[in-house]
């Protein structure tokens, strides 16, 4: 029993970054109705650029973690222009791919400047775990569970409690009712785009701080992350975006310790799957998944 | 021929049968992260059949594509209410675990001392069927395309018959296709079954000519570049996908000067091109005008001996 809630206090913790990156992927997805694929790939970028400064200059953390969550921006700005902005509304499927290119470049592009396999990271702190009733705690996964709580609660005053967010709930609801009543779906499109990356940023910025180092796969990784709990929650809504990420954190901790370490993904794909059939709209998004099937029909 | 430009021809034949996979999806209206798995079955299942129970190549490959095809309609039925992009992560889930599978999958047998069989995350080694039977690479590359050409035949008799109708009814519009007594389950289990054994077919060719396969290539990148090749060509026709695995590997992999900066170059240009033309290079209305084209030289004649038969006949009345 001991095990079961150590797994699980473990898996909520590691499930907070994939809730993160659900997030920005449900923030794009919900305003969009586009698939980005190229989410990982852009942050991956950032974070090369935080371990290059942290390499090469032996730069302090705040402008490790500065420095990673520019290059999410920019690299996030580049695929918004690039893919969505300029291909025509309604070419759901040409955005997709066209990310898909994208991200083949960001990742070429990466490998190209550091060739290496591995790159270390700074880690967030070097205190030990400590124990609390008899569950072992450790501190970077608190730290960087401390940070996706403050993160989500700022995201969710911003979006119930701001005009802006106010703004973007309407573009998301319905772009051309917004457009009508006076908001700038263009940039309400482009700042939740630069929103999306920047919380992907410092998730980024978290996940290689805990990992202590980065590799060329972070992009592949980060990206079907995201999505599976994206997936798992239901699309477009943020809350389930939440739920989503933790749900995956404790199956794949408790697949882990009960199964071993090659179920640990079959367990995900698995759960995913079933979620998918049996609930197709995610866990929290059955009302949301009807509209989705209509806006989703011709793609 | 040279035997780069028979092996870089051989590729663009392998990957075509899952591009054309995906692209029968397409045409019903569903995408698909997951038609690499039913190549990784078609490979797994016609190695176990050449290389392990001793059959022939051809009963292997029909093999590879049967099972493949056993697998599709499995996977067929789950997936049935699931639409757009539900579908694509759907079928991305369960590409996944079939991969993760095959990490741990072993079944060995003993030949000639020998351990022969799929091996977990080692892969499926020791299919040497061409080599055995002293199959030239050019011969297998023309088996490749004759097998080829006979799916695009395939393509094109769908497309002028009443079931691709019926397929680009079901893409554009269900709910309008099952009003008009369209039996929805059954054309889309069809659609998924045929691309399944599509892709099977490709997999059996592909573990035949490399030898072996390891669970890893069979990741989610192969099916998403599989969907890509489709719409870099053009979703308009079936030569489209063809087109796409042409750019790709053909061109990109054989010009020594992008080495190293191929996918830079590569994804900038499909990013472009999508910006430009968003179905492919070959879409709707290029083989539209194309058709157009081709027909206007007959009909400029029809037209010009309809203008002259009334003439004509007024010539015999005076």
């Amino acid at each position: 029993m001991i095990e079961f809630i150590q797994n699980t206090v473990d898996g909520i913790m590691i499930g907070s970054r994939y809730s993160l990156l659900a997030i920005g992927f449900t923030l794009i997805f919900g305003i969009m109705r586009r698939l980005n694929l190229s989410y990982g790939p852009s942050i991956m970028l950032g974070v090369f650029i935080g371990t290059f400064l942290f390499v090469q200059y032996q730069a302090g953390w705040l402008a490790v973690a500065a420095a990673t969550l520019l290059g999410a921006v920019l690299a996030g700005i580049y695929v918004e222009r690039l893919c969505f902005w300029a291909i025509r509304q309604g070419a759901a499927l040409a955005s997709m791919v066209s990310s898909f290119a994208i991200w083949m470049q960001l990742e070429e592009l990466t490998t190209l400047v550091f060739p290496d396999r591995t790159y270390p990271f700074p880690p967030l702190t070097s205190a030990q775990p400590f124990e609390v009733a008899g569950i072992n705690i450790q501190s970077t996964y608190l730290i960087m569970f401390g940070c996706a709580v403050a993160i989500m609660g700022a995201l969710s005053f911003m979006l119930y409690r701001t005009r802006f967010g106010l703004a973007l709930r309407a573009v998301a609801e319905n772009p051309l009712a917004a457009r009508f009543m006076g908001v700038g779906t263009g940039r309400v499109t482009f700042l939740a785009f630069v929103l999306a990356s920047a919380i992907g940023g410092i998730a980024g910025y978290l996940i290689a701080a805990n990992e202590q180092q980065v590799t060329p796969l972070f992009g592949l990784w980060a990206t079907f992350k995201g999505m599976i709990a994206m997936m798992l929650g239901g699309m477009g809504s943020v809350p389930g975006a939440i739920l989503g990420g933790f749900v995956l954190g404790v199956v794949e901790s408790q697949a882990t310790w009960y199964l071993g370490t090659s179920f640990r993904d079959i367990a995900a794909y698995g759960l995913l799957f079933a979620v998918l059939v049996l609930r197709p709209g995610g866990l929290l998004g059955q009302r949301r998944a009807e509209r989705e099937r209509l806006a989703l029909r011709r793609v | 021929m040279d035997e780069y430009t028979i092996q870089v021809l051989s590729n663009i034949g392998m990957f075509s049968f899952l591009a054309l996979s995906a692209y029968l999806l397409l045409m019903t209206g569903e995408i698909s992260f997951g038609q690499q798995a039913f190549f990784a079955i078609g490979a797994y299942a016609s190695g176990i059949v050449t290389a392990m129970w001793g059959w022939g190549l051809g009963l292997g490959i029909l093999c590879g594509a049967l099972v493949a095809a056993a697998a599709a309609f499995l996977l067929a039925w789950p997936t049935l209410r699931l639409r757009g992009l539900y579908f694509a992560i759907g079928t991305l889930a369960f590409a996944e675990m079939v991969r993760l599978l095959f990490e741990i999958f072993s079944y060995q047998i003993e030949i000639d001392g020998e351990l022969v069989g799929p091996n977990g995350s080692d892969g499926f080694r020791g299919v040497r069927y061409v080599f055995e039977n002293d199959i030239s690479n050019f011969q297998y590359m023309l088996l490749i395309y004759g097998l080829l050409a006979a799916v695009l035949a395939g393509f094109f008799l769908i497309g002028r018959s009443r079931l691709g109708a019926i397929f680009r009814m079901l893409g554009e519009d269900e709910l309008l296709a099952e009003m008009q007594g369209v039996n929805r389950t059954f054309y889309k289990v069809l659609a998924t079954v045929l691309a399944g054994f599509i892709a099977g077919i490709g997999g059996a060719l592909y573990i035949h000519l490399n030898t072996y396969v390891e669970p890893k290539i069979f990741n989610v990148m192969l099916g998403v570049h599989s969907l890509a090749y489709g719409l870099i060509g053009g979703l308009g026709t079936s030569l489209g996908p063809l087109l796409g695995v042409a750019i790709d590997i053909g061109l990109l992999e054989s010009i020594r000067i992008f080495t190293g900066y191929r996918m830079i170059v590569f994804g900038g240009l499909v990013a472009v091109l999508l910006i430009v033309r968003p179905r492919g290079l070959l879409d709707e209305e290029v083989i539209y005008w194309l058709k157009y084209r081709m027909r206007r030289p007959l009909a400029r004649t029809a037209r010009r001996q309809a203008d002259a038969a009334p003439s004509e006949a007024g010539d015999a009345q005076d």
